[in-house]
């Protein structure tokens, strides 16, 4: 691994970043020369039509594809030429996952779930750190559960805890509210919003843009291409709809909506 | 690591039942062939047994070995075979979970030890399961050799104490191989894969199935092509053992071969349910030839031994008709040549007499005894009786030749010891052709042979009649010197004795190994239904009836059952091809007879059985209402 620049704002950032998919006149430009900064401490949403690329590019930016062009870093360090090894302790250490398909295992309790990574990583978390965890996502009391025995916004919460128990640099989540409805959705979006007001950094796709308005930025995606960036700054402040940090939900529907056309 | 190890054990409980299960069943095969191998090697005559009978004694003892040998081969190919298989299979059934392991921070090398522990775990228990189900199989075996007639009725396999430390690391070593390349390719995952539905990998031809397939492959082709030139012994024993390698090659293939040949196979599910039925099978190839790979093994070993032994009889007995000039056969005791020279329209007779013989050959190192029959003879009366065999005419002195059945060299000296006294060094004069029968190892001139020595041993006498003499009257006064049969009736009845100890060989030596990769088989079917609960829940939501989900699998399973059965025919047929060529170099003429009874059989079972545990398994995979499946999001 290469350190370029010691302290950097940026969470991740993405250099001209491609990947393309297939061959010939199959081939599929997924994510195309993709130039990006998400901030450290932010919530950034990433936003756009069906098959734009989004997870394509939450994919190459953690480090779970590898890139055909470009570089990429997360918090300065390059990891677009790391090895499995080094990969591996990435996503031990430094990055957190979330899936639309809450992906716990099943025969593992919400306990054992969360305390997955940090027993992979070779240490054994005492009994009260994981509860502790389990607790700040609303769980304390399903602890023994097993993923079949709760419910789908249950699931997502013991996956969101399996993410943050490790206290990683950013947290990555795909489409985390697609599978619930919107009570769930809400509980969840608290936990994070909560986690990014706590200096968490999280990148997160989304199809939703009530979901993207509780972020603080909003990246839209066309063809592999970001082709526009919302940000608070952007909306008219003190609107009585806005969020507290100032995106509206109908201001990214309409982009949305735009880029969808 | 180990919680979680346990933790999967709890909830993959089938998957790995059903690896322990091969284990076990492997490990009780393998032991209970080596005791009794060991038991018949070390099996000493009663005391108080006649000279006679005690080389008699020892013949047997060394063909029971040799057969025993056979078994153990056979016994370990089907559990190397059906363990790795069994454990390969079961690894790649978790690829989901591994990558999900990958994905929150697992590395490859805790994957790989991951595996490999669950393996010694695995094997270890199904080794220590399979000793004492290894003494319930040798009972078995013990008993079917003893009521066949091939070891006497006090023969009983012993226990050896070390056999214990065998069995467990045979069946710990065999479960680690078998994952070995299993674990090193699914510590390779991709964390993405946890992702995607399908826990199939993209490739499932992979470099190891090709290097494995094609050396296999290469053996089976090198072997068919040396059979016809190893002579008739090394011929017969090539012949049985190709089935083998070529079922090793097929199932190797399985991936690419099983699914072209089931698409091929009418499902008898037409409309929607064919299709589904078709379009797992191009989606499950892995699940697929896992399926098939026992089958094949299975048809293939047990068509392709019983069909090469059946051929090699039949061929024996063609061989031994065309190699006989006689008309009619006395059989007594003692030399009885000249009284049956005496009888009024005998033209001339050649008699044999059979002695149980201990010959030696060889000096220092290379020293050698091998425990056979040595038949005296009157040779230019045996030259005559047995057309291809005039060199004997020429046998003059304190010389002998090898027989028909001798696997000794043809120069040189041996000693011939018989029963109660040695006959001495005796240059070897040449060799009358081998043939497939087998027969007796040496061929001494009667003279050489102290007379006392005869008097009781039994004796043949083969006849030829002078010409225009009917063969009732001379049949009628030879019948004062012992029993006449005509010769076609006596091939006939040989024939038939022949026979029938091929088959009971047959049984003792496939008998419980088809049983096991029988076991294999449902084995893996119930392994691949495992893996499908969730499939068969969205099939269900999508529309299907419980009922009709149950059919496309069965539609499925039993397309892959047939592409099973048709590629063992296809291994059975390179043993066939050696078995054709061995034959025609041998006796001239190609001979091949194919066990259609036997298959029948072979293949009804395997139908009958792999639909029922198909029909059993995917209706309690689809007990569960599909709404709470579908509702958990592993
Ligand atoms: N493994 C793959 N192999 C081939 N093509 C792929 C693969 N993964 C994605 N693609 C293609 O890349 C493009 C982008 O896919 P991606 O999954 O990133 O889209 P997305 O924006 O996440 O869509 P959605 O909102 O539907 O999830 C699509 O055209 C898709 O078909
Ligand atoms: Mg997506």
């Amino acid at each position: 691994m290469t350190t370029t620049t010691a302290a950097t704002a940026t969470a991740v950032s993405l250099r001209g970043v491609t990947k393309v998919y297939g061959k010939g006149a199959a081939a599929v430009r997924a994510v195309d020369a993709v130039d990006l900064d998400l901030p450290r401490g932010g919530w950034t949403a990433v936003m756009g039509p069906s098959g734009s690329g989004k997870s394509t590019l939450l994919h190459l930016a953690a480090g779970l594809e590898h890139a055909d062009a470009g570089r990429v870093l997360i918090g300065g360090t390059d990891i677009t030429d790391a090895g499995d090894r080094e990969l591996t302790d990435l996503r031990r250490t430094r990055i957190g996952f979330v899936f639309q398909s809450f992906n716990l295992i099943g025969s593992l309790t919400a306990e054992q779930n969360v305390a997955l990574p940090l027993r992979l990583g070779g240490r054994r978390p005492s009994r009260s750190e994981v509860r502790e965890v389990l607790a700040s996502v609303g769980l304390g009391d399903r602890v023994k559960h097993r993923p079949r025995e709760m419910s789908g916004g249950q699931q997502q919460r013991v996956a969101l805890a399996r993410a943050i128990v490790t206290r990683p640099e950013v947290l990555f989540a795909d489409e985390p509210t697609g599978a619930l409805d919107s009570a769930a959705a809400r509980t969840v979006l608290d936990l994070l919003r909560a986690m990014a007001d706590a200096g968490q950094s999280i990148v997160m796709v989304t199809h939703d843009p009530g979901a993207a308005a509780r972020a603080d930025a909003v990246v839209f995606l066309r063809d592999g291409r970001v082709v526009d960036h919302l940000t608070g700054a952007d909306a008219p402040s003190k609107h009585p709809t806005a969020t507290q940090n100032g995106l509206k939900a109908d201001t990214i529907a309409d982009r949305l909506a735009a880029w969808e056309r | 690591m180990f919680r979680i190890s346990r933790a999967g054990l709890a909830e993959r409980w089938t998957l790995f039942a059903g690896a322990a299960l091969s284990v076990c069943l492997g490990v009780a095969l393998v032991q209970s062939s080596l005791l009794l191998i060991i038991s018949a090697a070390t099996l000493d005559p009663p005391p108080g047994l006649p000279a006679a009978e005690r080389l008699r004694f020892a013949e047997n003892a060394d063909a029971s070995v040799a057969m025993l040998g056979v078994l153990l081969g056979t016994a370990t190919f089907l559990a190397v075979f059906i363990i790795s298989s069994t454990f390969g299979f079961t690894v790649a059934q978790r690829r989901r979970d591994l990558a999900l392991l990958r994905l929150v921070g697992g590395s490859r090398g805790q994957l790989r030890r991951l595996l490999l522990g669950e393996a010694v775990l695995l094997g270890g228990a199904g080794a220590a399961l399979g000793v004492p189900a290894g003494l319930g199989v040798m009972a078995v075996q013990s008993w079917l050799m003893r009521t066949m007639g091939f070891v006497p009725d006090g023969f009983r396999g012993q226990w050896r104490t070390w056999i214990l430390g065998v069995s467990l690391g045979t069946g710990i070593v065999l479960a680690v191989a078998g994952v070995l390349l299993a674990a090193r390719r699914a510590s390779r995952v991709r964390p993405l894969e946890a992702l995607r539905d399908s826990g199939e990998a993209a490739r499932v031809m992979t470099a190891g199935r090709w290097v494995v397939g094609l050396i296999f492959l290469a053996g089976t082709i090198a072997m068919v092509i040396v059979a016809p030139h190893g002579g008739p012994a090394g011929g017969q024993a090539i012949s049985l053992n190709v089935p083998m390698c070529a079922a090793a090659a097929v199932a190797a293939f399985g991936p690419l071969l099983v699914p072209a040949v089931a698409r091929l196979v009418p499902t008898g599910a037409g409309g929607p349910l064919g299709m589904l039925a078709r379009a797992n099978l191009r989606d499950g190839r892995r699940r697929s030839a896992s399926v098939a790979a026992p089958v094949i093994v299975l048809v293939g070993l047990v068509l392709g031994q019983a069909g090469a032994a059946m051929s090699f009889t039949t061929a024996g007995i063609e061989e031994q008709h065309r190699a006989l000039t006689a008309d009619l056969v006395v059989e007594s005791t003692g030399p009885i040549g000249s009284k049956v020279t005496a009888v009024p329209g005998v033209a001339s007779a050649s008699t044999e007499i059979q002695l149980p013989a201990r010959i030696a050959y060889g000096a220092g190192e290379s020293a050698e005894t091998e425990n056979g029959d040595a038949l005296a003879v009157d040779p230019a009366a045996y030259a005559a009786a047995h057309p291809g065999s005039e060199t004997l005419r020429n046998l003059t002195g304190r010389a002998i030749m090898v027989g028909p059945g001798g696997d000794i060299p043809s120069e040189g000296t041996v000693r011939v010891e018989l029963p109660e006294t040695t006959l001495g060094d005796l240059r070897v004069a040449g060799a009358v052709p081998a043939t497939l029968a087998g027969g007796a190892t040496v061929l001494v001139p009667a003279g050489l042979v102290p007379p006392d020595q005869l008097t009781s041993a039994p004796s043949r006498a083969f006849v030829r009649l002078a010409p225009g003499v009917p063969a009732a009257e001379v049949a009628a006064a030879l019948s004062h010197v012992g029993q006449v049969s005509d010769v076609d009736a006596w091939l006939t009845a040989d024939a038939e004795a022949r026979a029938s100890t091929n088959n009971k060989i047959m049984v003792v030596v496939l008998g419980l190994g088809a049983l096991y990769a029988l076991i294999g088989t449902v084995n893996s079917v119930v392994i691949g239904a495992a893996a499908r609960r969730r499939e068969f829940a969205e099939a269900r939501v999508t529309g299907l009836s419980r009922r009709q989900v149950v059919r496309a699998a069965l539609a499925e399973s039993t397309a892959v059952t047939v592409a099973g059965v048709i590629l063992g025919f296809v291994a059975a047929g390179a043993a066939y091809v050696a078995v054709l060529g061995t034959t025609s170099a041998v006796t001239g003429a190609g001979t091949l007879q194919v066990p259609w009874g036997l298959a029948g059989a072979v293949v009804a079972a395997i139908l009958v059985v792999t639909g029922t545990t198909s029909v059993v398994t995917s209706w309690s995979a689809t007990r569960e209402r599909p709404v709470v499946l579908l509702g958990a999001r592993e």
